[in-house]
C-alpha cells in the first residue's frame, strides 16, 4: 500500500477543513462571540498539519485499496479536527461527546448529544449544521472538482465515498463530474434558503435548515426540531429532504433537458412509490381525527421524508404513533434513499436489484434449467453486481448485529438498543425510545458512543472503507514498503 | 523512435476535444492513453464490460457498455456535443457503420479503421462518400512503413516528414564511421545541402545539434532528405548500400499482402512463407506474381531450402510477436538480410528494444499515432491559425511545427545563419510555390511561405517564438 500519496490527500484534506472553519469563524467574529478562538486555533491547527502531510510523494499510483483507505482516514481526521471547536469553546466540554457530535455532523446522521441545543453559541451550531453540508456531497468528491489529480485512478476516491452500488460520472473527465454534483448541490441548497426565508424564517437559522436538510443530516437549531416551524416551512423542508434524498443523477438528467430518461429511472419511480405507499399506509394506522386532516398528511408525510431519506429532522413526536406506524418507518429507515444523493440506508437501488434478484431465484424453483438475467433501466445487471449488492445487504446485518450486542450492554430496553444501531448506522439520527425524537444519546456509556461512532462512518462510507481500515494485512504491507524504502535510503548513504 | 509508453506530454491542450472511441482493443487502448495524458474528454465504447473497466480504472475516462452502432448508445456517450468519433474495432464493417451513425447523429468528425484488402482499394472512395476525416489501416500503413525502410535499407527507420514532402531518416552511426568525432559543421561540407541532421539521441537524451556538436559512435542520427539524397548521403559517409531485390515474407497475413503488393509494384521479388494452404491460395490468386510457399515459416530446414542466406530483406509478419522476434535473431545469424520486425504488442517495448532486432514496426502503434498526429494538429490549428500542423516526435521530446509566415514576420528577408535563434531549434524545410527547400545558412525565409521547425521548446505560436 502506497502511504506517501495517502498522507497527500489526507494533507489536501485538512487544508480544505482549515478554509472550511474559517466560516464558522466569521460567523463568531459576528456574533461577537467569544468561541471565535476556538474556531481560529481549530483552522490553525488544520493548516499547520495540513501542510505538513501536504508532500508530493514520490510514487503516486494510486488503487481500490488506497481509495478506501483515503476515504476512511480523510473522514475519521475530518472529524477528530473538527471537534476541536466544541471541546476549546466549552460548549461540549467532553471530547468523547464532541467527537460523537463532529462525526454524527459529517456523517449527516443527526444523532445528538446534546440535551440543550438553543444553549449552545451560534457559531457551534453554525459548524454542526456546516459539517452536515460538507458531509452531504463529500469532503473527497470536493476535493476532486477542486484539485486537479492527474491520473483516472482518482475514480477510486469517489467511489469510496459516494453512496450506491455502482458510481458513474456524469461527463468523461472526473473533476467535471464532480463540479457538475457540488453546483447542483449548491444551486438546490440556495434554493431551500431563499424558500424558508420566505416562509419568515431568519436567515441564518434558514442557512442552518438547509444545510441540514441539504445533507439530509437532521441536526435542528432547536430543541424541538422543526416542531416549532409554520406549516408552510415544515412542507418545504419535507419537499426538499426527498428531492436531496433523489439520485443526482437525475438532476443532471433534467439539466441536460432528457425529462424522459430523468423519470424513467427505475430506482427513482421505486423511491417515489415507497414514499407514497409509506405516507398512505401510516396515514391509515394513525388518522384519529385529533388533528385535521391536512395536519395528519403534513406530520406523516414530513417523518416519511425525514426518515427515508435518513434525514432526521422531526415535526412532531413520532414515538407516540402506533407500533404499525412504526414498523413502516424502521422498514424505510432500512431502505433508506437513492443511489448517488445524499441519504443514508441500504439505498433503493439496491434493494430493487435485490428484489429481483430474489424473485429471480424464485424462478429458478419453477424453471430450473431457465436461463434469466436481471435487468435495471433496461441494462443487464450483471451477476457480480448483484453478487456485490448481496454481499454489502450481509455485511450490513452482520456489523448490524455485532454492534446490537455491543450496545446491549448498556441495559437498555430492546426498541432504544435497536433503534440506537439502526439510526446510526443508516445515518439517520433519531431512533426510539430513549434515543426518540424527544430525546437524546447522552444516556450512552462511553464504550456504546464509539460503537456508533464507528456505526456511522461505516454506513456513510458504505461499510468497507471502514472495515479495510481494520484489515491487518494491508497496514503489514504498508509497514514492508516502507521498511523497504528506508533501508534502500540508507544503502544510497 | 516513437513513443510507446505515453510519456505525459507537456503541451496539453487548452481547449480539449471531446472524443469518443468505440472499440478498447490494442489500438483503442493506446489511442486512450495518449489523448488523454493530452487532456482530452473521452468517452469509450465497448461491447465488452470487462476491458473498459480495465481502461476507465487508469484513466479519467468514461466508459460505456454497448454497441457502438447504435444510435442510443451514441447519444448516451453524448455524440451531439462530441467533437470527433474513432472507430477502432475488429470489423471495418462496424467501424464505417459507427462513423455513419454518428456523422448523422451529431457534428463531429470521424476516424475509422478499415483494413480488409477489399475495401483498401477503395479508401479514397470511402473517405469522400461517407465524409470521413481519415481512414486508417494499421496493416497497410506498416507494410507502407516496412516498404519505405526497404528503400533504404541501411535505415533503422524512414517516415514520411512535413506532409510526406520529405522523409526523416533515423540510422545508428557505426562504430568506425567517418562522422565519428566530425562537428556538425565539418560534416557540412561534406554532405550535399540537399540532407539536414536535424535530431541525434544518445543515451536516452535527445539533442537538436548545432553546428558545434560532435557525433559519437553509438548515437543515433535522424536527418531530412528526400529519397534519392538520403541513398547519396550513406554513399558519402561509406555506409555499404546495397539495394533490395528479394525479399522473403513468413506469414500470409494482411500485412503480408499489402507489404507483397507494394514490394512487386516496386520490382522486387517476393516470397511469402505461409502455413495455411487455404490462405495460400487466395495469396497466390491476389498476388500471381509472388511465390507462394505452403510450409511452416519457423522451419528452419524450410528457410534454408528457400534460400534465407541469399535474400536481400526478411520479413516475419507472424501473428505472435515472440515467433517474430526469434525469426529475427535467427535470421540475423545465418544470414545478412535486412529483417524488419513486426511487434503487435505494445508493451515489453524496453525489453524488445534491448534486443537489438534492428528494424521494428509496430502496426499498432503506427495507427495510433497517425490519429494522435491528426487530432493534435487539428485542435492546434484551431486555436491558432498561424500553426499549419504540429507533429510530436521522440516519446514527445521533440516537436515539429508548421508555420505559416505572415507578412509582418521579423523572420523574413533574413539568412538563416544570421538570424538570432534560440538553441535547441532547427528550421528543417521550407515550402515555397509548392518546392520543397531544405536550407543551409544562405536561404532565406519569405513572407508567404510555410516552415517547418524541429524543437524540443514547446509551445511556440507563431514563427516569430523561434528569436531570441
Amino acid at each position: 500500500m502506497n502511504l506517501g500519496i495517502i498522507i497527500y490527500i489526507l494533507g489536501y484534506v485538512l487544508k480544505i477543513e482549515a478554509a472550511l472553519l474559517c466560516i464558522p469563524l466569521l460567523v463568531a467574529l459576528i456574533y461577537g462571540e467569544s468561541a471565535w478562538t476556538a474556531f481560529l486555533i481549530a483552522a490553525l491547527v488544520a493548516f499547520a498539519v495540513g501542510t505538513v502531510l501536504n508532500r508530493k510523494p514520490s510514487d503516486m499510483v494510486f488503487y481500490l485499496k488506497e481509495g478506501c483507505i483515503t476515504t476512511a482516514m480523510a473522514w475519521l481526521l475530518l472529524s477528530l479536527v473538527g471537534c476541536l471547536p466544541f471541546v476549546l469553546s466549552g460548549s461540549i466540554p467532553s471530547f468523547t461527546d464532541a467527537l460523537f457530535e463532529t462525526i454524527s455532523g459529517f456523517t449527516t446522521t443527526g444523532s445528538s448529544i446534546l440535551t440543550d441545543v438553543e444553549a449552545l453559541p451560534v457559531s457551534c451550531l453554525f459548524w454542526r449544521s456546516f459539517t452536515h453540508w460538507v458531509g452531504g456531497m463529500g469532503v473527497l468528491v470536493f476535493l476532486l472538482a477542486i484539485i486537479p489529480l492527474s491520473g483516472g485512478s482518482h475514480m477510486n476516491l469517489m467511489r469510496a465515498e459516494s453512496p450506491g452500488p455502482s458510481v458513474g460520472k456524469l461527463v468523461p473527465k472526473l473533476r467535471a463530474t464532480a463540479r457538475i454534483l457540488y453546483v447542483i448541490y449548491f444551486v438546490m441548497t440556495v434554493v431551500l434558503c431563499v424558500l424558508l426565508m420566505a416562509g419568515g424564517m431568519p436567515f441564518l437559522e434558514s442557512l442552518m435548515i438547509s444545510f441540514g436538510t441539504a445533507g439530509t443530516g437532521g441536526f435542528g437549531v432547536r430543541n424541538a426540531s422543526c416542531g416549532d416551524y409554520s406549516p408552510y416551512i415544515q412542507w418545504v423542508v419535507a419537499i426538499f429532504m426527498m428531492l436531496f434524498g433523489v439520485n443526482f443523477n437525475a438532476y443532471y438528467l433534467i439539466l441536460l433537458k432528457k425529462f424522459k430518461d430523468a423519470f424513467n429511472m427505475e430506482e427513482l419511480r421505486a423511491y417515489f412509490l415507497m414514499i407514497l405507499s409509506a405516507v398512505v399506509l401510516i396515514m391509515i394506522s394513525v388518522y384519529d381525527h385529533t388533528l385535521t386532516f391536512a395536519d395528519t398528511l403534513r406530520h406523516v408525510f414530513f417523518q416519511v421524508s425525514s426518515l427515508t431519506t435518513s434525514t432526521g429532522f422531526s415535526s412532531m413526536d413520532y414515538d407516540v404513533w402506533p407500533d404499525a406506524a412504526k414498523g413502516i418507518l424502521i422498514l424505510s429507515m432500512f431502505i433508506g434513499a437513492c443511489a448517488g444523493s445524499t441519504g443514508g440506508g441500504i439505498k433503493v437501488s439496491r434493494m430493487v436489484i435485490a428484489v429481483k434478484a430474489a424473485v429471480r431465484e424464485i424462478g429458478y424453483y419453477l424453471h430450473p434449467k431457465s436461463v434469466k438475467k436481471v435487468k435495471m433501466d433496461g441494462r443487464t445487471v450483471d451477476q457480480a453486481m448483484i453478487d456485490s449488492v448481496n454481499v454489502y445487504i450481509v455485511v450490513f446485518a452482520m456489523v448490524f448485529i455485532v454492534s446490537f450486542v455491543l450496545i446491549s450492554f448498556n441495559g437498555f430496553d430492546l426498541v432504544t438498543t435497536f433503534s440506537a444501531v439502526l439510526t446510526t448506522l443508516n445515518n439517520m439520527g433519531p431512533g426510539f425510545n430513549l434515543v426518540g425524537p424527544a430525546c437524546n444519546f447522552s444516556g450512552m456509556s462511553v464504550f456504546s458512543k464509539y460503537v456508533l461512532m464507528f456505526d456511522m462512518l461505516a454506513g456513510r462510507l458504505e461499510l468497507f472503507p471502514m472495515l479495510l481500515l481494520f484489515h491487518p494485512i494491508l497496514w503489514k504491507e504498508a509497514a514492508k514498503r516502507e521498511q523497504r524504502k528506508w533501508l534502500r535510503k540508507k544503502e544510497k548513504q | 523512435m516513437f513513443d510507446i509508453h505515453g510519456a505525459p506530454s507537456k503541451s496539453k491542450v487548452k481547449n480539449s476535444l471531446k472524443i469518443v472511441i468505440v472499440g478498447c482493443g490494442k489500438v483503442g487502448a493506446t489511442l486512450t492513453e495518449q489523448l488523454y495524458l493530452e487532456g482530452h474528454d473521452i468517452t469509450l465504447i465497448d461491447m465488452n464490460p470487462d476491458r473498459l473497466a480495465a481502461l476507465t480504472d487508469i484513466y479519467d475516462v468514461m466508459g460505456i457498455a454497448g454497441n457502438g452502432a447504435s444510435y442510443k448508445v451514441q447519444q448516451e456517450a453524448g455524440i451531439e456535443t462530441a467533437d470527433l468519433i474513432i472507430a477502432v474495432t475488429d470489423m471495418d464493417e462496424l467501424n464505417l457503420l459507427c462513423c455513419t451513425v454518428a456523422k448523422r447523429a451529431g457534428h463531429c468528425q470521424a476516424i475509422a479503421r478499415v483494413r480488409t484488402p477489399e475495401y483498401s482499394d477503395e479508401v479514397g472512395y470511402l473517405k469522400e462518400k461517407l465524409e470521413l476525416a481519415m481512414i486508417i489501416n494499421p496493416e497497410r500503413e506498416a507494410a507502407q512503413e516496412i516498404a519505405r525502410v526497404l528503400s533504404i535499407p541501411m535505415a533503422l527507420s524512414v517516415n514520411p516528414f512535413a506532409g510526406g514532402r520529405v522523409e526523416m531518416v533515423r540510422f545508428k552511426v557505426p562504430d568506425d564511421n567517418i562522422l565519428v568525432g566530425e562537428s556538425l559543421a565539418q560534416i557540412g561540407s561534406l554532405v550535399s545541402r540537399q540532407v539536414l541532421l536535424c535530431v541525434v539521441e544518445r543515451d536516452g537524451q535527445v539533442y537538436i545539434p548545432d553546428g558545434r556538436f560532435v557525433i559519437r559512435r553509438g548515437d543515433m542520427v535522424s536527418f531530412i532528405a528526400s529519397m534519392k539524397s538520403a541513398r547519396m548521403f550513406f554513399d558519402r559517409i561509406g555506409i555499404r548500400t546495397h539495394v533490395v531485390r528479394t525479399a522473403m515474407l513468413i506469414g500470409g497475413g494482411k500485412a503480408a499482402y499489402y507489404l507483397g503488393k507494394r514490394l512487386l509494384d516496386n520490382g522486387i521479388a517476393v516470397k511469402i512463407i505461409e502455413k495455411s494452404r487455404e490462405r495460400c491460395e487466395m495469396l497466390s490468386e491476389i498476388l500471381p506474381d509472388a511465390i507462394i510457399i505452403n510450409g511452416d515459416g519457423t522451419d528452419a530446414e524450410l528457410l534454408r531450402e528457400e534460400g534465407l542466406g541469399s535474400v536481400d530483406a526478411f520479413i516475419p509478419l507472424t501473428g505472435l510477436d515472440e515467433e517474430n522476434i526469434l525469426l529475427t535473431l535467427h535470421a540475423a545469424d545465418v544470414s545478412n538480410a535486412k529483417a524488419i520486425t513486426k511487434v503487435k504488442r505494445n508493451t515489453f517495448h524496453n525489453v524488445i528494444n534491448k534486443l537489438e532486432l534492428g528494424s521494428v514496426v509496430y502496426p499498432k502503434y503506427i495507427t495510433a499515432e497517425a490519429i494522435i498526429a491528426y487530432v493534435r494538429g487539428w485542435s492546434v490549428a484551431r486555436d491558432n491559425s498561424n500553426i499549419e500542423t504540429l507533429y510530436h516526435m521522440f516519446d514527445s521530446r521533440v516537436e515539429a511545427i508548421e508555420f505559416n509566415v505572415g507578412e509582418n514576420s521579423h523572420v523574413t528577408d533574413i539568412r538563416l545563419k544570421d538570424l538570432k535563434k534560440k538553441d535547441n531549434l532547427l528550421i528543417a524545410c521550407i515550402s515555397r510555390n509548392g518546392s520543397t527547400i531544405i536550407p543551409g545558412g544562405l536561404d532565406v525565409i519569405k513572407a508567404g511561405d510555410s516552415v517547418v521547425i524541429v524543437t524540443t521548446h514547446t509551445g511556440f505560436q507563431t514563427i516569430d517564438d523561434i528569436l531570441l
